[in-house]
């Protein structure tokens, strides 16, 4: 059973493509990886950012980070990537140091690495040092807080 | 009309789901002791200035602040903040470091708000205190 295959052809008899839906697929799926891997580049959890009145925005892209979401105030939960990790202050390394200390080691020598933590507004602060004493394990100096920025009246009356 | 419209949807969807940087966000930035090396504080960290987040009772949210001098403010941030100022303006430089020491179970939003108040006194050297150090 033979099928007739449909072909534009031209008055000179010439065969010839449409390209226009192969291009937008093309685009599509362009569009679809960009922003799937922004999303994940972003690495944050959902949480009530502290208010501040004396932080400065900045372009994160710019540096080599590590996000550190600590969310639930009344169990605190550390986030590193979508996925629950260790923090827990122990005798030597714990999950988090480990981890923290893995990804100094791929960014290099001589790379600073920042740690910028997103804690919900009432996380108690012993989560937070156990945090930092996990970077300050893995050597890394740079410490970031992510806070959500508002004007000084506004803040000093909260 | 057709790729037209097709590329005036892909502009659409490209720009309703393109993450942008929220402006509305910012950071507070500072360095961490490094614990590679000897775990010990500089010897400038004795001469800080110590602001002490104290919890007033057991599970609750609030806080009292104390500088290292005995003044106490309540959890009036406005008066810390008058009282770091001042002493800027008798001389104290602006790298003089701040050391903000807040109780275990105080509220991170409180330590934040502490850093903005030495900030906005224009000190620029200031730290967290780690208290398994």
């Amino acid at each position: 059973m033979h099928r007739k295959v449909r072909r534009k052809s031209s008055a000179s008899g010439a065969v010839s493509f449409n390209m226009t839906p192969m291009i937008d697929c093309v685009f599509q799926l362009i569009i679809f990886f960009v922003l799937t891997s922004q999303f994940i580049q972003l690495q944050i959890e959902q949480v009530t950012l502290p208010l501040s009145f004396a932080a400065k925005p900045k372009d994160v892209s710019e540096y080599l980070n590590v996000v550190i979401n600590l969310v639930d105030e009344d169990d605190p939960k550390c986030m590193v990537l979508g996925q629950q990790v260790d923090y827990r202050v122990i005798e030597g390394d714990n999950e988090l140091s480990r981890l923290l200390k893995d990804r100094k080691q791929d960014a290099g020598e001589g790379k600073p690495l920042n740690v910028i933590l997103r804690a919900d507004a009432l996380i108690p602060y012993e989560a937070v040092a156990s945090v930092m004493l996990a970077a300050g394990r893995a050597e890394i100096e740079g410490w970031w807080i992510t806070t959500e920025i508002k004007d000084m009246d506004e803040v000093l009356k909260d | 009309m057709t790729p037209m419209i097709d590329i005036v949807f892909l502009l659409l969807i490209f720009f309703l789901l393109s993450p942008s940087d929220d402006p509305g966000q910012a950071y507070l930035t500072t360095n961490l002791p490094n614990l590679g090396q000897s775990g010990l504080p500089g010897d400038d960290i004795y001469l800080a200035v110590e602001i002490e987040l104290q919890v007033p009772e057991a599970n609750t949210r609030d806080v009292v602040i104390v500088l290292k001098d005995g003044r106490c403010f309540g959890r009036n941030f406005e008066g810390l903040m008058a009282a770091l100022a001042d002493m800027r303006a008798r001389g104290l430089p602006a790298d003089h470091p701040v050391l903000i020491r807040p109780w275990m179970a105080c509220r991170h939003q409180w330590v934040v708000r502490a850093f903005d108040t030495a900030v906005a006194a224009r000190f620029e050297n200031v730290h967290f205190a780690v208290p398994y150090l």
